[in-house]
């Protein structure tokens, strides 16, 4: 009598424990890449055409994020200061400074220094920086702490995932709204008692639905 | 809950095409140009749609404007296999670009023809595209899209209302096509609201919806034009 199974039956168990393992890896693979710096780009410090110091300027010497960025608290987008705002005080400060070179050339000719943008969402998610401020979210939720940078890096993932996590419980981003650009502010004991006061006072509900930022 | 809608009143309605050039202008609608419009890839968020009775020199025109009539029971989100469309709590049938694939199931499902999908990269006119509308995303090749209720113009009035600490007001969200109409044809609001305009044109007698016997209850609110007293 012949036998019902050919021999290379007996090899099904082993295909089987190989394509669960690549199976299993793949996933795994999956959401650690997507997941990783690699993907989201976290650590991201590319030169600017001027070697400026925010660790200088806004840990340093103290200036508030708003004296060059003074749209943020009106408009969706923090402006990057014009050269004017620069010369405001290297007019009379640094003035034969030479990494200060290119200001002053901008200056002279009118033409614009051409910074490169660091924090960079993708056109189809809408964002609003004056939104999130009058909320009572600081700078350095979403920035990390600039005024210990020297050269700005990207230091959260900008992901949807992490922006969705804050909209659901944004209780530990809260703060007090003359506490926004403070980079060392930490937050008091009873943080989530304050947040939850101060979302019940001004109404802050932060939309968890699409069309909140993808419109 | 608000619940949006629209009522347009066809008695006003004189055909003259604002609204669909305002719709064009505030939502960054690409043009296609003249051979591929032939072909039927022209896309209209707000269309007219025009029907004529009689002969060439007799008769009458009638003209209906269609926006996307953002259904309570959409036929186009059921259809959809990756969830880019969706109707949110407030009763506006929504569209993620980012997510769409393209099959255009949702083009097909939708009896009120709607929908319309990208064929090209979007291209304007060379002056044009340096006054794109910096609140509504630049739709790429090979989404499907459609009227949104102005989402960003809702959006941007609620977060208003909520800074000034107090609800919505009736009236304060206008859509680019109702702002424009010169004969004041379309009214926007909180239907659930029954003082709002548009809850007390609703209950006109001479209010009526697009297909409804297919059950999708749009939330789009035609005024039949009313009897001429000759």
């Amino acid at each position: 009598m012949a036998q019902i199974f050919p021999v290379w039956t007996n090899k099904i168990p082993v295909y089987i424990a190989a394509g669960t393992i690549i199976l299993v890896l793949a996933i795994v693979g999956f959401f650690w890449y997507y997941g990783s710096p690699w993907y989201t780009d976290v650590g991201y410090r590319p030169a600017q055409p001027v070697r400026y110091s925010h660790k200088l300027h806004a840990g340093d010497l103290g200036i508030d994020c708003r004296y060059c960025h003074y749209d943020v608290e009106v408009s969706a987008v923090a402006n990057i200061p014009p050269t004017q705002i620069c010369m405001n005080c290297h007019k009379t400060i640094g003035t034969d400074n030479e990494r200060l070179l290119p200001v002053r050339e901008s200056w002279s000719s009118g033409v614009p220094i051409q910074w490169v943008r660091v924090h960079q969402l993708p056109d189809f998610a809408y964002f609003d920086h004056s939104a999130h401020l009058r909320a009572g979210v600081g700078c350095v939720s979403c920035h990390g702490n600039v005024a210990n940078m020297e050269i700005v890096e990207l230091k959260k993932p900008l992901s949807m995932g992490w922006c969705l996590d804050c909209h659901r419980n944004p209780d530990t981003q809260l703060r007090p709204r003359n506490e926004i650009t403070n980079m060392n502010w930490t937050p008091p004991a009873d943080q989530v008692q304050f947040a939850r006061k101060v979302r019940s006072e001004n109404n802050i509900a932060p939309p968890e639905d699409c069309s909140g930022c993808h419109r | 809950m608000t619940r949006w809608g629209m009522v347009i009143d066809l008695d006003r309605c004189s055909g003259c095409q604002a609204c669909v050039v305002a719709c064009r202008q505030e939502n960054n609608i690409p043009v296609v140009g003249r051979e591929q419009a032939a072909m039927g890839r022209a896309i209209f968020w707000m269309q007219i749609i025009e029907e004529r009775e009689g002969g060439h020199n007799e008769g009458r025109t009638r003209y209906l404007p269609r926006p996307c009539m953002h259904c309570d029971n959409p036929p186009c989100v059921k259809v959809c296999p990756v969830g880019a469309t969706y109707r949110n709590p407030e009763g506006l049938v929504g569209q993620i670009y980012a997510r769409c694939i393209g099959c255009r199931y949702c083009t097909a499902a939708c009896p009120y023809t709607a929908r319309y999908f990208n064929w090209y990269e979007p291209s304007w006119e060379p002056p044009r595209e340096k006054s794109l509308n910096p609140d509504v995303y630049v739709r790429p090749k090979g989404v499907v899209e459609k009227c949104s209720f102005c989402v960003h113009r809702i959006r941007k009035a609620q977060r208003k209302a909520k800074d000034e600490n107090r609800e919505i007001e009736d009236g304060e969200v206008i859509p680019a096509c109702a702002e424009t109409c010169p004969s004041k044809a379309i009214h926007f609001g909180d239907l659930d609201d029954p003082d709002s305009e548009v809850s007390k044109l609703a209950g006109s007698r001479r209010a009526f919806r697009l297909e409804e016997f297919l059950g999708t209850d749009p939330k789009v609110i035609y005024l039949r034009e009313g009897e001429w007293s000759e």
